[in-house]
This record gives C-alpha cells, structure tokens and sequence, in this order.
C-alpha cells in the first residue's frame, strides 16, 4: 500500500521538475527574447534580473540558479511590475482566486451529484430530461461564453449583481456560476451514469434480495460506488477550474492569479509567465495526488491487493 | 379436434416457424441506429449548415470581412429609425453618428456633424444644408412628461420624439464592429479559421495518436512503458497550459503556429484510447494469424488494428473537434489567436469585450457560433458513441 | 410435509418499447417444506424470471400480470413493498449466477452479512457479527474471524459463493432460491457447493428451489424437477421419474445432448436443432414445436394442457392424447393437471 503513494509522490515530484526545467529552457531559448543577448529592457529590470540571475553566467549556471530558487519558492523579479517579485504578485493574486475556486467546487459538488442522481432515478422522465439537457448546454458551451452571457445579463441589463471586482458577496455569484457551469454539467453527468451502471450491477440485486429497504440500496451500497468515478474526476476537474480563471477573471476583472497569468503573456512578462506557470504546475499536480490518495481510500480495491485463496 | 390434427408435419413447416432476425453489416447497423438518434442527426446537420457556410459564406454576404467603414461604426443589427420628413428617415448611433436611411432599414450615407453644444446638450448636423438638431437634455430632464424620452429630433421646424419603427439592419444583418467591418461576414469568415484550424489540428493529433498508440499498444513490454511514461508526464498538467506556454514560445501569430500548437499536445486522448483498443485487439486470433502469415507489422497495424478500432477512433475526432474549436478560441480570447485582421471566432469575441455593454451583439453572435458548433458536434459525437457501443447491438 | 410454497398460473412480463415480451407463461408448481425443486431449461426460458417474480424482483419495465403465488399461505403478488422487502432475506433468500459481481465490493464482507442481520433481526453489532463467524464457519470458510473483516476482491469465486449463500441462511429463512449458484464456478467448487447447499438443506430443512440448465446438477441435488421451455412448464416430475422415463420430447432431447448419459457410457452429443423462440412474438401453440422431432398440426395451433402421468409426474404435450399416434413411449391418459393459459 505505501508502495502506491510513494511511487505517486515521486512520480509527482518527477513530473514538476520536467515541467520547470522545460519552462526554463522555453524561455531562455526564445530567440530576441529577454534572456538572449539582444535584450531591450528597461534599466531597473535589466539591473534587478542581473542582480538576481547573473545573465551573462552560462546557462546551466542560471539553470541551477533558478532550480534553487523555485524550492525557496524565489521566482525572481517581474518583467513588467517593476519593483516586485513574481512571488509576491503571486501571493497577492491566489487567495482570490482561491476563494472563487474554492466556492466553485462547493457548488459543483453540491449541485452536481444530486442532480445527477435524480436524473438516474428518474431516468427517461420529465426531471432526467430536462436536468441533461441542461447538462449538455453546461459542457458543449464555453466557459466566456457563459461568463459573458452571465455579464450581460444580470449585471449590465439587470443590474442585479456588480459587473467587475470582487467587492460584496453578490459579485462572487457570477465568476462562480461561470466558473463551475462546465464541471457541474460534467459532473451531473458522470453521477448519472455511474449511477446508472452501478444500479444495473448485481450486488444491488443482491441486496434488494435480502431486504434492504430501497432508500438505503440507493444511498448506501449504490452511491459509494457511483461516486467513484466522480471522485477521479475531481482531479481533472481543478484543471478546468485552474484554466477556467483565466477567462473568467478577465472578464469579470477580477485581480486575481489567473488574471495576472493573462496579462503577463500579453505582456511578455518572462519570469511571471515561467512562475505561475510551474506554480499552476505545482499545484495541480499535488491536489491530483490528494484526490488519488482520497479515492485510494473509497476503493478498497485500490488500496489493498488481491489475495486468491480458496 | 380433428384427426388430421393429430398427424406429424414435415420439417419444411417447422422451419418457417423459426424465427431469425435479419441480420446487418456492422456499419449499416451503426447508421441505422445514429439516424433514429434526433439530437444526433439535429448535430450532423448542423454541421453541415455551418461548413457549407465557411465554404460559401463570404461570398454571399455582399461584404468583405476586411473592408472598413469608419462612417459605420458599430452599428448594431436591429435599428430605431426615425422619420424627419417624407421620405427621409435617419437612424442615431450610440455614438452620436447620425446615419441616414432607407424606411426599410438599408444605410445609405451618413450626415456629417456640424457641432456639439455640451451645455444645452444639443448636435447638429447638416443635411444637404438644412440644419438636423438633435436634443438630449431629455435625458437628464425630471418631467414626468419625457420620463421615457432620452433625445428628440428636430428638422424643419419639426420636434419628433417617437421612434418610426424599429428594423432590421439592412446593411449589415448581424451589425457592423467598432471599425465599420462587417459583423457577419467576419462570423462567416471566422467560421472558416476557426473551423480549419480544428479540423487540421485534429487531423494532426489523429496521425500522431493513432501511430503512437498503435505501436505502443502492439509492441508492448518496455517500450509500452516507456512511451505511456512520457504520455502519463504529458498528461499531469492541463494540456492548456501546455498550449499557452507553445505559443508565448513560438512568438508567432500564423494559422500554422496555432494548428502545429494544439496538434502537438492532445494526440495524448488519442494514443491512450488507440493503445487501449490495440491491446484488446491484438489478442485475438485474427491478428495472431497475421503475424503467423508474416504479415509485416506496419501492415498488421494498418490493415487490422486500426479498421477494428475505428468506431472509437471516429467518436474522438468527433469530440476532438470541439475541443479544437474551443482552444482556439480560448486562445484568441486571453490574446495569442491569429492576427489582425484575420478573425477566429475567439478573436472577434476577445474584441468585442471591451464593448460589452454598449453593443453586445459583437460577442454574442461569434460566441453563439461557437457554442452552437461545439453543441452540434457534441451532439454527433454522442450519437456516435452510442451507436457503436456494442453492448447496445441488442437491436 | 406442509406446502411452503404455492404457484398457480403465473404470468410475467416485460412491457418494452417493442411490446410486450412475455417472459412466463403459465408457471404452475407446488413445493413442500424441506424440499429441493430444481427448474431447468435453456436461457430464455423464464426460469430466472419466475423465481424473481417470487420475491417480488421483477422491476421495471416487467411486471407480474397474472396468477398468485402463495407463500406458507400468505399471498405474494400485490404486496406492498416494504411487506416483500422484510421477507427478503428473512424468510425468503435467494443467490445469484455470479458470485464474483453479487457482492458490494466497497463493504467488507463482515459488514455486509451482518447489515443483512441486523435489519431482520434485533440483533445488536457484536451479536451479528459473531452469528455471521459462525455462518462462515458453517459455510466451510476457514479462519472466519479473520475473513469477515476481508473485502470481496480478496476471496476467490467459490469462497464468494459460499459467503453469499452464508448471507443467504443467516435470518434461517424457509425457502432459499438459488438462480444457476454453480455456472460461474469451477466443476470441483461446483461439486462443493452442491454438496454444502444439500448439508443445509438438511440441517436447516430449509425449502430449495434450484434453478439450472445443467442436468447434472439436478440429477445429483433435486427431489424434484420442473422443466420450462419459452416461459412454460414442459414437464413436471420427480427426479427419478425425469431420467428413468420422461414424458416430454424436450425433456428427452435435454437428456440426448448430455455427454454422458445417466449410466456413465460415453456417447455423441445430439443438440436440440433450432433456436429458442422470440418472447415478444410467442407462436401460438407448444412454444417447442418448431424443434420438436414430433411435431403434429395441432402443436402449432395451440398449447397442450398438462397431462397427468403419474401422482408426481406431468407433461405438457400433445401426444398424450388419446387420438395422438402410438409407437413413441408417450403415455396416453386422459387426466389433465390444469388448463394452460396462453
């Protein structure tokens, strides 16, 4: 069993290393860029990025150099906020985005999983119909354009909730519903369907046989095994929500990381686009691994081995 | 009961009693079962329409998606027009440009300003040298009697407040944007980009996906291991960032830059469903007796492996499009799409933002178009996935 | 011996998008307590569905059209549900084909034994959990303390078997069902289990009602047999009647197609030709005739009622009839158990 989760944390710490050094060398190597010879920069960022990098090291110098730094977690200076380090833009962005990410899966959840569990148990009724049409829209239509959507209506028509900022509880609402439109449609889906399946499986017969009230077949022995595969997906699913910021505290202005994120690569800004982007790397990859340690724990399977005895 | 009742029959008549059920070629089985699928069929239809429209789009339009207006500015799709005199009728822009028209909505000229009296909030304008005046301190006006009014328009002496009808613009049936292009050719137009850049991109990922899989998946042993590694590494990291990162790389804007980018990076989907249906393949007898005959692997992989797992490689391409679609956009969106004045989808969505709320029709109708796109393929892909699942062939 | 179960004209069927599949078709039988009763017959037959239809399984889209089935006097059809769901397992048990798919396999198997306890009985957590070591133990599962706290994936087919039949016994119930518990299994564990199901069956004088295709199977366990074909009674008989002289032309092609015969001589296997018949669209008459070798007009016009044989035997056939041709070792009588609906 510690088998599995050593070989899934080493696994990890594998993977955000590659990624590092891949994200390094990408930007040492773009030609004309920032860290070629034939830099244009304003003299405080050319003065700050020596200082910190020692540009005219060799570059395995730098490498080793930056490799260092992202364990004292020291992404260096911002190429474009001058005067501040990624790390600090980063540490001012997260807890926003965090706090919209974290209402987000709540919602996902909490709306999701029953919804897709009356679908399965009013399959091909009115309820299932209607609910997975819903669903369908949630994952075929874009997050902008939900967002947008959102924005124009109960914001610039309505009026109903504040059209940019994160300044009362009414301006969470849109960023959220936006942000989780996808993933709980996704969500709702995959509970149905695994609702489904397992409600077809035997040890379900098994138990309406020996008397199991129905209500505790359904939400004990079905459910437990349904969510399963919900479970896996949670993994994923921080991806969608990761990669959904972007667009939604775009358009939402809102200041949080992803928005920050954004505008670096539209503003060239090397170093913050190399730090979030191994921070993003970092972080997804470790609540993927909290949710395979979660999931180790629902699926004995899982867990334990096989053990043939007869 | 008669005697005869009593008398055995021959076979012949026994047989007849037999019921068989016709039985179908596998692919006749599988459309047969997609066309009785309605949201499927609704999907492929829909993705006709929208593909015969990037092909022929554009020319019908009677616009170019490049060509500027700068007297057209942002005019949206729906118009109140007003009528100043017999058969003269003007239509004001939102900003203040005052266009005019014909009474069904067509766009002729626009009548030049003369000037702008901030304090009484009154423009004029000169009509072939008659004065047009037009009067906005209805707006901020507290009469009751003009609660509804925000401006009137006076021409030859007369002041007209109410609206002569509200139509649909002529000119341009989805709206111009905010350099006087447009709207709807630059849809139909970005149909086109944004339709090719999936469908080449897919078309990349599947060669990829497939050949890996394939030879992943047959090979087995180390190198299986090997090449699913590097996939599983690929795969740790959502492969958006993978894209973004590709494209602040490669610096470039071009059409091949974004198609190259996002077939780069999401053959992985392929490769893994590729391999899966390999190793359940290669197993049985039918590729065990290639490899006796000495069939060469290439063939064995070509001629065997991949017409078995077509079904599944069908439904992929079917769901990568949308996705394709979707990146691109997602692409254009936060900034790195193709370049002015080419338009993606997602590039006329990322411009119209900043209008939002003065003229929202500039983001909707490219947003709707993509939505609409990813829905009718999502739609097919469904049907298919269903269609060829063999545990549904109960008929 | 009291009459623990009573079936009398049982219809069930399955209203799909297609029709209405009629899945049983007139299932009459009697059985007494202590009994074994084996049903045998080919997939498709109705068999599962009718032991289903008994505890009230048979869900959506199918359901119980017609008939009663009286149940130590008490009638099941059209009970409430939460009066069928405190029968389950407590005095009516049934085990299913597949013992590797009927366990929960995110519970312990302890836990899943002793649930079944605890909801039949007033038994508190530890008492339950020390009944259900002892139903392991009885079941022939070695190191039982320890085995309960296993979860399904960790025993072998034969060993979940056993544990579903030890969840099957553990409220004592009257009657145990059990829907094909050896197909799945290998022949030796298949031995095992027949062998403990027979240990239990007299220990326990539970009521057993086995459901097969394997002849074998009820040669070596039932008292009693019943034979269905397309959702009918082919033949009723006691086990010995069944093999020494059956009555029915299906039967007798059942017993050529075995590879070895009663008497161990090995022979050549001779199948039944043809194909099962298509439920949606029964052909009136013997649902058999199309593969009967002795086929008369008048099968394919309509069903034979049920002859009586013999006390304990019957068979559904037209050549019973006094006018039917002689020559085929078919016993003609004019007794006839009951009239088979169509």
């Amino acid at each position: 069993m510690t088998n599995y989760y050593v070989k899934r944390v080493l696994s990890a710490l594998l993977t955000l290393f590659l990624i590092a050094t891949i994200t390094f060398f990408m930007m040492h190597a773009l030609p004309g860029g920032p860290f070629t010879r034939e830099r244009t920069l304003p003299e405080a960022v050319e003065a700050a990025l020596n200082a910190k990098y020692h540009l005219d090291d060799p570059l395995l110098v730098q490498y080793g150099d930056y490799m260092w730094g992202i364990l004292r977690f020291d992404f260096g200076p911002s190429f474009r906020h001058i005067g501040r380090t990624v790390e600090d833009l980063i540490i001012q962005g997260f807890p926003i985005s965090a706090r919209i990410g974290l209402l987000s899966v709540i919602f996902i959840l909490i709306c999701g999983i029953p919804l897709g569990i009356i679908s399965a148990l009013k399959q091909n009724r009115a309820a299932d119909y209607i609910v997975m049409f819903m669903a369908t829209l949630g994952v075929t239509i874009p997050v902008f354009v939900i967002a947008t959507v959102f924005l124009y209506v109960f914001s610039l028509v309505l009026d109903w909730v504040p059209s940019f900022g994160l300044n009362s509880p009414g301006a969470y609402i849109g960023p959220v519903v936006a942000l989780s439109g996808y993933s709980l449609s996704f969500v709702a889906r995959l509970t149905r369907s695994s609702m489904l399946e397992v409600l077809s499986q035997d040890y379900i017969r098994t138990a309406r046989a020996n008397g199991i009230p129905e209500w505790k077949v359904l939400y004990k022995h079905a459910l437990k095994n349904a969510l399963i595969p919900v479970i896996t997906y949670v993994g994923p699913m921080i991806a969608a929500v990761l990669t959904g910021s972007f667009v939604v505290e775009k358009i939402f202005a809102i200041n949080g990381i992803g928005r920050y994120f954004v505008d670096s690569v539209g503003t060239r800004d090397y170093t913050m686009i190399m730090g979030v982007t191994i921070f993003y790397a970092a972080f997804y990859i470790i609540m993927v691994l909290l949710v395979d340690v979660a999931y180790s724990f629902i699926d004995p399977r899982i867990r334990l081995g096989k053990r043939m005895e007869d | 009961m008669a005697n005869q009742d009593f008398e055995f029959i021959g076979s012949e008549k026994k047989l007849d009693k037999e019921q068989i059920r016709p039985s179908l070629k596998y692919w006749e089985d599988v459309w047969r079962r997609l066309k009785k699928n309605k949201l499927a069929m609704i999907g492929l239809f829909g993705i006709l329409v929208i593909v015969l429209i990037a092909i022929f789009g554009p020319f019908l339009t009677g616009h170019t998606y490049y060509e500027q207006e700068t007297d057209y500015i942002n005019i949206p799709p729906i118009i109140d027009i007003y009528q100043i005199d017999e058969d003269t009728y003007v239509y004001l822009a939102k900003t203040y440009y005052l266009i005019l028209v014909t009474e069904n909505g067509k766009l002729i000229e626009r009548i030049p300003d003369i000037a702008v009296d901030q304090v009484n909030k009154q423009r004029t304008y000169d009509y072939n040298g008659e004065v047009i005046t037009v009067d906005f301190s209805y707006k901020s006006s507290t009469d009751p009697e003009y609660k509804n009014v925000d401006f009137s328009i006076t021409y030859k002496g007369t002041e007209i407040f109410d609206k002569y009808k509200t139509t649909v613009n002529k000119t341009y049936l989805f709206g111009s944007d905010k350099l006087g292009r447009d709207v709807l050719t630059r849809v139909f137009y970005g149909a086109r980009i944004s339709l090719t850049v999936a469908l080449v991109a897919s078309i990349v990922n599947l060669l990829i996906g497939v050949t890996y899989g394939a030879i992943s998946g047959l090979e087995g042993g180390r190198l299986d291991n090997v090449m699913m590694r590097i996939v599983d590494i690929i795969n740790s990291i959502p492969l958006l960032l993978y894209v973004i990162l590709l494209m602040v790389w490669l610096n470039n804007r071009g059409l091949w830059t974004i198609i190259l980018t996002l077939g780069s990076v999401y053959w992985v989907g392929m490769a893994r469903l590729v391999r899966g249906q390999v190793l359940s393949l290669k197993n049985q007898e039918f590729v065990l007796a290639a490899r006796m005959l000495g069939v060469p692997k290439s063939q064995i992989i070509t001629r065997h492996l991949v017409p078995n797992a077509m079904g599944s490689i069908i439904v992929t391409m079917t769901m990568m499009i949308p996705t394709a679609v979707f990146t691109e956009s997602f692409l254009s969106f936060i900034g790195l799409g193709v370049s002015a004045p080419q338009a993606s989808w997602g590039t006329l969505a990322s411009d119209a933002l900043g209008g939002l709320q003065f003229y929202p029709y500039q983001l909707f109708f490219p947003a709707f178009a993509i939505a609409l796109t990813m829905l009718a393929f999502n739609f097919l892909g469904d049907g298919l996935r269903s269609a060829l699942d063999p545990r549904l062939r109960r008929g | 011996m009291a009459n623990i179960l009573e079936l009398k004209n049982l219809h069930t069927s399955f209203f799909t998008h297609q029709g209405e599949v009629k899945a049983v078709r007139g299932l009459s039988y009697e059985l007494n307590q202590g009994e074994i009763l084996g049903i045998v017959g080919e997939s498709g037959s109705g068999k599962s569905v009718s032991a289903m239809s008994i505890i009230g399984l048979v869900d959506e889209p199918g359901r119980i059209v017609k008939g009663s089935v009286l149940f130590d006097g008490r009638e099941l059809v059209g009970l409430p549900k939460k009066e069928l769901e405190n029968i389950r397992g407590k005095e009516i048990s049934m085990i299913f084909q597949d013992p590797m798919t009927s366990l929960n396999p995110v519970f312990r198997i302890g836990s899943q034994i002793t649930e079944v306890i605890m909801r039949h009985t007033e038994m508190k957590k530890s008492e339950a959990t020390e009944k259900a070591i002892q139903l392991l133990k009885l079941v022939g599962i070695p190191e039982p303390e320890d085995r309960i706290r296993n979860y399904p994936h960790q025993f072998s087919g034969g060993m979940r078997q056993r544990a579903m039949i030890a969840m099957a016994i553990s409220c004592d119930p009257k009657l145990l069902i059990a829907d094909e518990p050896t197909t799945a299994l290998d022949v030796t564990i298949q031995a095992q289990i027949l062998e403990l199901m027979r240990d239990l069956n007299k220990k326990l004088n539970t009521a057993v009602i086995l459901i097969t295709h394997d002849l074998g199977v009820v040669a070596e366990t039932c008292d009693k047999v019943i034979v269905m074909y397309g959702g009918m009674v082919m033949e009723k008989a006691s086990v010995l009647e069944l093999f020494d002289n059956p009555q029915h032309p299906y039967t007798r092609g059942l017993k050529q197609s075995v590879p070895k015969d009663v008497t161990g001589e090995r022979k050549r296997l001779e199948p039944i030709a043809g194909t099962p018949p298509d439920l949606l669209k029964p052909p009136p008459g013997c649902p058999f005739s199309p593969r009967c070798p002795h086929t008369m007009e008048i099968c394919l016009k309509q069903a034979a009622p049920l002859y009586k044989i013999s006390p304990t035997q019957s068979a559904s056939c037209w050549l019973h009839h006094p006018e039917a041709p002689d020559g085929l070792n078919f016993i003609k009588t004019d007794a006839v158990e009951t009239e088979v609906e169509a």
